[in-house]
């Protein structure tokens, strides 16, 4: 199909969705999706991802579009740029569809907290998509795009992956480049990947993956291939079932899918193991003193100076620009983020509580690389605790929001690889399931995803 | 430590450059109370002598030639910059040393 062709078709999906108000894209044209599909036509076929629309989350910058992480701070920004991420796709023959929603700068877990309004969960619209890669999940799960590109720095593509019912994968730190993605927490940000099925996402993750100049913390290691092995079935894999990530007060929906998952993991011919990582369940504590001490970090460079946003009124000097144009330019969420992270480093304090989150950070990752390396070749688990949450249900209680991650967070402070699979509905609302491979292990991670969705159907009730 | 309070949030904030409008300030003062006696929980955990000090990247990080060389961009610096005088960013005077 010509691009141009597929280019129009985006381009009418994206004008319904935005008239139905699912409010998860941000800047997008026709005119430069037709464009796209002039460059991609242009090129020698067969490109690996020819013609292939993908949306972006706000955060991944590129120099036709504003990049706003959706913040006022940040509005109008252009970068002067691209991300490697998109150099690399749309040298692939990807055609860039739109810049999608988030939560303010990757803060939140539920795209509630973007400047530009919540996204809506395209299966139940007074739903929350997950967050923060809320739009780009809403997009995908809408059949808007077949991919698109979200970031993890504690869960945020698998958690709106299973919110809204489609693979979500998020790469080993360091499998793809992180230059031109706005930082939040830079020992924890990937650019991740959201697909209508695994086949799709594990292309784009291919044609991103591998080492970046731009990008120190990128492994020398080769780039994935384009597809997965296509296995038969699991015979002579060994799946463990953490018993932490299985709670007693787990969902009945969550646990009624896991159930089915887990009997087809075992009808495929793996071997079931429990195991345990007892550290996971100081995940979420741990990650929220990581994640703001780097955020107040990262965040320092929007002060009104180079780029962005300038608040001022007359009689400011260059000190209350800073604190004006930062008070009014960040929201709520980030506002809260940049104060506990510069608390945690603050003198008196950083031993106490940054300090000691190294420490158990360290014995986080232990937990993983020692149930790995006495043979398990992948954990399953629930991706989230319960289906989409109501819209404005945790909006003012940070901590409860902040659990709902208690499944996704470890396996970013351990640097893992990861995705969810949807595996069922309850309700109807969707329910994924995470499986978790050793340290750029995607491949099997990918393989093993490949099998258990043609046999575990994503929409079917569980119970 | 989790009776963190006004004056600590109020220090924070100065250290943050960040302004924090006085009608927020008790809401706000409430909720880092809950984040902070939640991420407290790790007062739990012994890690005396066990943290192998964790690295998320590379061991070894793979340098790039160490050779200046203008960064190619899409657009000027005067085209992003909220002030821009000459080839200077601009911006307004510093009136005093701030406070530490």
């Amino acid at each position: 199909m010509k691009a141009a062709a597929v280019a129009r078709d985006v381009a009418a999906r994206l004008t319904e969705t935005d008239s139905i108000g699912l409010n998860a894209t941000l800047d997008w044209s026709a005119d430069l999706l037709d464009r796209e599909a002039a460059r991609v036509d242009a090129m020698p076929a067969p490109m690996p991802l020819h013609a292939m629309p993908v949306a972006l989350k706000d955060n991944i910058v590129t120099i036709e579009q504003p990049s706003t992480c959706a913040s006022k701070i940040l509005e109008g920004y252009v970068s002067p740029f691209n991300a490697t991420a998109v150099e690399r796709l749309r040298a692939a023959g990807a055609m860039m569809a739109c810049k999608a929603n988030m939560d303010e700068f990757a803060m939140g877990s539920s795209t509630e907290n973007s400047a530009y309004g919540r996204v809506k969960n395209p299966i139940d619209h007074s739903r929350v998509p997950g967050g923060s890669s809320g739009g780009s999940a809403a997009l995908v799960a809408a059949g808007v795009v077949p991919v698109a590109l979200g970031s993890e720095t504690g869960g945020s593509v698998r958690q709106p992956a299973s919110f809204c019912g489609i693979v979500g994968v998020k790469p080993s730190y360091g499998r793809v480049s992180r230059y031109g993605l706005i930082a939040f927490g830079s020992s924890l940000d990937c650019i991740s990947v959201f697909g209508n099925n695994v086949a799709n996402a594990a292309a784009v993750l291919g044609v991103m993956s591998g080492h970046d100049p731009l990008d120190a913390t990128t492994s020398p290691i080769p780039s994935l291939p384009l597809a997965p092995v296509d296995l038969p079935d699991l015979k002579g894999l060994v799946v463990g079932l953490p018993r932490e990530y299985y709670p007693a007060d787990l969902d009945p929906g969550v646990r009624a899918g896991l159930d089915r998952t887990i009997a087809a993991v075992r009808a495929q011919g793996a071997e079931l193991r429990e195991v345990s990582l007892p550290h996971s369940k100081y995940a979420v504590p741990t990650y929220y003193i990581v994640a703001p001490a780097e955020a107040a970090s990262n965040l320092a460079r929007f002060d009104g100076v180079r780029y962005g946003l300038r608040r001022l009124k007359d009689g400011d000097d260059v000190a209350d620009m800073y604190r004006r144009t930062r008070g009014e330019g960040f929201g709520p969420e980030v506002r809260r983020r940049i104060l506990v992270g510069t608390y945690v480093l603050s003198a008196g304090y950083y031993d106490a509580y940054y300090g000691k989150a190294q420490a158990v950070r360290a014995l986080i990752a232990e937990d993983f690389r020692k149930v790995f390396a006495a043979g398990v070749d992948l954990l399953l688990t629930p991706t989230t605790p319960t289906p989409a949450f109501k819209a404005g249900e945790k909006a003012d209680d940070p901590v409860s929001m902040y659990y709902a991650d208690v499944f996704v967070c470890a396996i970013s402070l351990a640097g893992l690889p990861a995705m969810s699979l949807p595996v069922g509905r309850s309700q109807g609302l969707p329910i994924g399931a995470q499986i978790i491979a050793p340290m750029f292990a995607e491949q099997r991670m990918l393989a093993a995803a490949q099998v258990l969705e043609r046999v575990v159907s994503a929409t079917e009730e569980v119970r | 430590m989790s009776g963190i309070s006004r004056d600590d949030v109020l220090h924070v904030a100065r250290l943050s450059a960040l302004e924090v409008p006085e009608a927020e300030l008790d809401h706000l003062v409430a909720q880092m109370k809950s984040i902070v006696a939640m991420v407290e929980q790790l007062n739990e955990v012994s890690v005396e002598g066990k943290a192998t000090p964790f690295n998320a990247g590379p061991t070894q990080a793979e340098l790039r030639p160490d050779v200046v060389a203008p960064q190619p961009l899409a657009h000027p610096l005067a085209a992003m910059a909220p002030g821009f005088a000459g080839d200077f960013f601009a911006v307004p005077r510093h009136t005093a040393m701030e406070e530490a």
